[in-house]
């Protein structure tokens, strides 16, 4: 017996075994949903009253679906560059840190950057690319450390994003820094509004769908990312590395530059998340202004098993849960922690059947 | 079942009987309906090439696997161990290709691990050790650590280990595989020894030498089936081989058949017609080169060595005395802590892998697996992997052409693959191999190429293909390094060889059979 037939066997085997996921995926989130009713009905709310509640909050008005949207786009973001860094085998988990210095220099740029007498776009583009480049600094550290350190990046980058998290929250505490004049001691510790001009413009011109334009950039970044991965060298270069560094070395491919570039790339992508949150929805800084989504844009990436199109539907999926859940806490009661267990649980089911899938293989 | 002799008549009722034996794993049948009887006090060898079935036979046997079909008896008692535990209660021992040893430990700790719970008489076991060892003809300290023991030394400690139990059934899977010439010698008498004690010996090997030297009985496995019996191996070695490669042997590449052991020495070093146009011819110059690791211990010490253009030099050595930390040096994947290598009047010792490739040196690595190949990606992306920038636009890989070139090499090379688009991991080892080699062999102005045990786990029909390749190689001028443990491999491919031992150069010698025992001695560290 040969190993490597049997292991070949098994290969094809799993393969065609995994080829049904997203029928699998649709289950699992079915089954979520069915345990994150039961578990509202344990709660003693009315059922119907919190479907109601998360429906209004998604699809219920144009204002909803577009909050959803928005949301979604800072999850793709994450994800792709999470999808983008794992096909070199690597685990970019700093999203969060990486949102939050995108929104730093995104707001710093904005409000002190003089980018409001510019011509056209450039006073919402600058900003925007200056978040692209804290991001890419902050991806850079952990690849840096990675090449010359071997520091493990899942370490790295999550240690990164305490750092940009307490960054900042310095922003926003000082007024050396970002926070706006102190006026009174009531004042709030968040940075000024950004100027009219750095807001980004929205696709219908309404703030009844606030949709802006990170939607369509977001859908080419995804589809470039797509035929990057698949169609060119460079991602059968990273692919290589990321199954096999040592062998991919030998054939001239340089795994530094690799790590590198795949983890500068995640994390700019993760900075214009952040960029696009500030710009887009929110045009104020303030503390905790990324928590929570680049840990969700990383499940999407994880869930999406390496494929973009997969990111966009999870991130969606997400999206619309989260907005959902924040309808239905404050509607129906329902606390929001349950909307996390919801996805968690989609999660938990999803990585399961793949386990189970992958053993009767 | 293309029996060799039909069985002669036996008087005593077989040891051990397997009947109809099946067993699966997956898709793959590794072993099917196979019968087999093993007498007390023979050496019955189980012959075959890789992939036959021999080791599954063993682990049948052993009880690490547990038959779908067919019934074994021991003792004329029905038998069927459901793991080693049981095998070893029942009176059968088996000596695994891969040693488990305890490093830091001595010789009598190894063997009383294991054995004995509660207190232990250190030095009653260590009398016991070296009774058995004198009984058996064979020296050994039983307060030495394992780490100071040769390989052959510490294969012996694992025979010690079984024989110690006093098992009336001793397996040896490919036990010479890893042995010095001489020490492949010792280690027939101890089976012989064995078997003249009553016990019944069963050998694992696809070495035709060590058959016609120990061997009572054979069996040889082709493809998970029986396909031939001898009661006299000794005289019937030409039918056995045809059996275990189904073939006949003047087809087989001749210093493949001397590699096997059944061609004595003459190996067909002619050369292959050279082509009209040859590259330029540039000599390869290593100089002094030295590696000394991170524990300070000198792994290579000092290596000096020229190789002409259109010349094959072969390195001999018991592993790990530096052949891999000359290859790493070499290929690019490791910085010396000394020395030089020259291509021509290029210096190479500090270029990566890339620009190494981009002047020709084409490098098969020691380890396929880790070092050769990406398992995961496909046989057409494995063959272009160090040269997927000749099938790009615009950063864009131009997929159909890298196909339809790796379709072409694989019909060159005889890479036997559904199509170039499976998985590098469905080849088998022959073919992962020969794909290796096609895609450093054809490198633009290959000058230099590096095979570090080309042959290893290959049968003997990819045996015979890749030495074909590296010849071929080295008709067209190119200089040939070939790093190989097996002696009788360089003998026949080589047109020189230097030893290593413990880094260091013994000596130097022409390859001919004749050199055979000089090279021996200089492998296990006798300066010539």
């Amino acid at each position: 017996m040969t190993d490597a037939a049997v292991r070949a066997s098994m290969t094809k085997s799993r393969r065609r075994m995994l080829r049904p996921s997203i029928v699998i995926s649709v289950a699992a989130v079915l089954a979520a949903a069915l345990v994150g009713l039961v578990l509202i009905f344990a709660l003693g709310v009315s059922v119907s009253e919190a479907i109601a509640a998360f429906i209004d909050g998604t699809l219920g008005t144009p204002y909803a679906i577009a909050a959803s949207v928005n949301r979604s786009i800072a999850f793709a973001l994450v994800g792709i560059g999470f999808v983008i860094a794992n096909r070199a085998n690597l685990v970019n988990v700093g999203g969060e840190g990486q949102i939050a210095v995108g929104g730093i220099a995104a707001t710093a740029v904005a409000l002190y950057g003089h980018v409001d007498g510019l011509p056209a776009a450039l006073s919402f583009v600058i900003p925007l690319l200056a978040a692209v480049l804290a991001g890419m600094l902050w991806g850079s550290i952990a690849g840096i450390l990675k090449i010359k350190a071997g520091t493990n990046e899942v370490i790295s980058t999550l240690l990164l994003s305490f750092i940009a998290v307490w960054l900042l929250y310095w922003c926003v505490q000082s007024p050396q820094l970002l926070r706006k004049p102190m006026t009174s001691s009531a004042t709030l510790p968040e940075s000024l509004e950004i100027p009219e001009a750095a807001k980004l413009p929205l696709l219908t011109g309404d703030y009844s769908f606030p949709v802006h334009i990170g939607l369509p950039v977001t859908i080419v970044i995804a589809i470039v990312a797509g035929i990057v991965l698949v169609k060119t060298v460079f991602g059968l270069q990273l692919r290589a590395v990321g199954f096999n560094p040592v062998a991919a070395g030998r054939a001239g491919i340089s795994y530094a530059r690799m790590v590198m570039v795949s983890l500068a790339t995640a994390g700019a992508l993760g900075g214009l998340a952040g960029g696009f949150m500030l710009l887009g929805e929110q045009y104020v800084l303030k503390d905790g202004f990324s928590s929570g989504y680049g840990f969700d844009g990383l499940v999407a990436g994880l869930l999406a098993r390496g494929s973009v199109v997969g990111v966009i539907a999870a991130a969606l999926l997400f999206g619309f849960l989260r907005s959902g859940g924040i309808n239905m806490e404050m509607v129906a009661g329902v606390p929001t922690a349950l909307v996390m267990v919801i996805q968690g649980l989609i999660v938990v089911t999803l990585a399961g059947a793949a386990f189970f899938m992958g053993r009767r293989a | 079942m293309a029996a060799v002799k039909a069985p002669a008549q036996t008087s005593t009722e077989p040891l051990l009987a397997l009947q109809g034996v099946t067993k699966r794993f997956g898709s793959l049948l590794a072993l099917s309906d196979a019968s087999l009887d093993i007498m007390p006090g023979e050496v019955h060898c189980i012959l075959g090439e890789n992939g036959a079935g021999k080791s599954t036979l063993c682990n049948l046997i052993f009880g690490v696997h547990v038959p779908d079909q067919g019934a074994m008896r021991f003792e004329g008692r029905s038998y069927h161990p459901a793991s080693p535990a049981d095998a070893l209660t029942s009176g059968i021992a088996m000596v695994h290709q891969h040693f488990s040893l305890v490093h830091d430990m001595t010789v009598v700790d190894n063997v009383i691990l294991g054995q004995q719970r509660g207190f232990v008489n250190t030095r009653a076991w260590a009398q016991r050790l070296e009774r058995l060892a004198n009984d058996y003809g064979f020296a050994l300290d039983p307060n030495a650590k394992i780490d100071d023991l040769s390989v052959g030394e510490r294969q012996r400690v694992e025979i010690v280990k079984c024989l110690i139990r006093e098992p009336r059934l001793f397996l040896l899977d490919e036990p010479t595989a890893v042995l010095l010439p001489d020490e492949i010698g010792a280690l027939l008498d101890i089976c012989r020894r064995v078997a003249e004690n009553g016990c019944a010996v069963v050998l694992v090997t696809h070495k035709l030498a060590e058959i016609k030297k120990a061997a009572d009985r054979v069996t040889v496995l082709r493809g998970g089936r029986v396909v031939a019996r001898s009661d006299h191996p000794a005289e019937e070695i030409d039918a056995l081989v045809r059996a275990m490669i189904q073939g006949d042997l003047k087809s087989l590449d001749k210093s493949a058949a001397s590699m096997l052991g059944v061609a004595n020495g003459g190996a067909d070093r002619a050369r292959e017609a050279v082509p009209a146009e040859t590259p330029p011819q540039e000599a390869v110059q290593i100089d002094g080169l030295t590696v000394v690791d991170g524990q300070g211990v000198t792994r290579l010490d000092n290596f000096t060595l020229s190789i002409g253009p259109g010349e094959i030099v072969g390195v001999a050595g018991v592993e790990g005395n530096g052949q891999s930390e000359l290859a790493a040096v070499i290929s690019g994947m490791a910085k010396p802590s000394g020395g030089h290598v020259y291509l021509g009047n290029v210096e190479t010792t500090d270029l990566n892998p890339k620009e190494l490739t981009a002047v020709g040196i084409g490098v098969v690595p020691e380890d396929r697996h880790s070092v050769g190949c990406v398992l995961e990606m496909s046989v057409a992306e494995n063959m272009f992997l160090n040269r997927l920038g000749d099938f790009t636009s615009f950063g864009f890989l131009r997929r159909r052409e890298l196909t339809q070139a790796a379709r072409a090499l694989m019909t060159r090379f005889d890479v036997r693959a559904a199509s170039p688009e499976v998985a590098f991991s469905a080849l088998s080892g022959g073919n992962q191999q020969k794909a290796v080699l096609a895609r450093e062999i054809t490198l633009p102005k290959l000058s230099f190429l590096l095979a570090a045990q080309p042959t290893r786990g290959l049968d003997v029909g990819a045996v015979a293909a890749v030495y074909g390749h590296i010849r071929a190689a080295c008709a067209s001028g190119a200089a040939v390094l070939l790093i190989s443990s097996e002696l009788d491999e360089l003998i026949a491919v080589a047109d020189r060889i230097v030893v290593l031992y413990r880094g260091r150069i013994m000596g130097n010698c022409t390859a001919e059979p004749s050199e055979r025992e000089r090279i021996g001695a200089m492998m296990a560290g006798h300066a010539q």
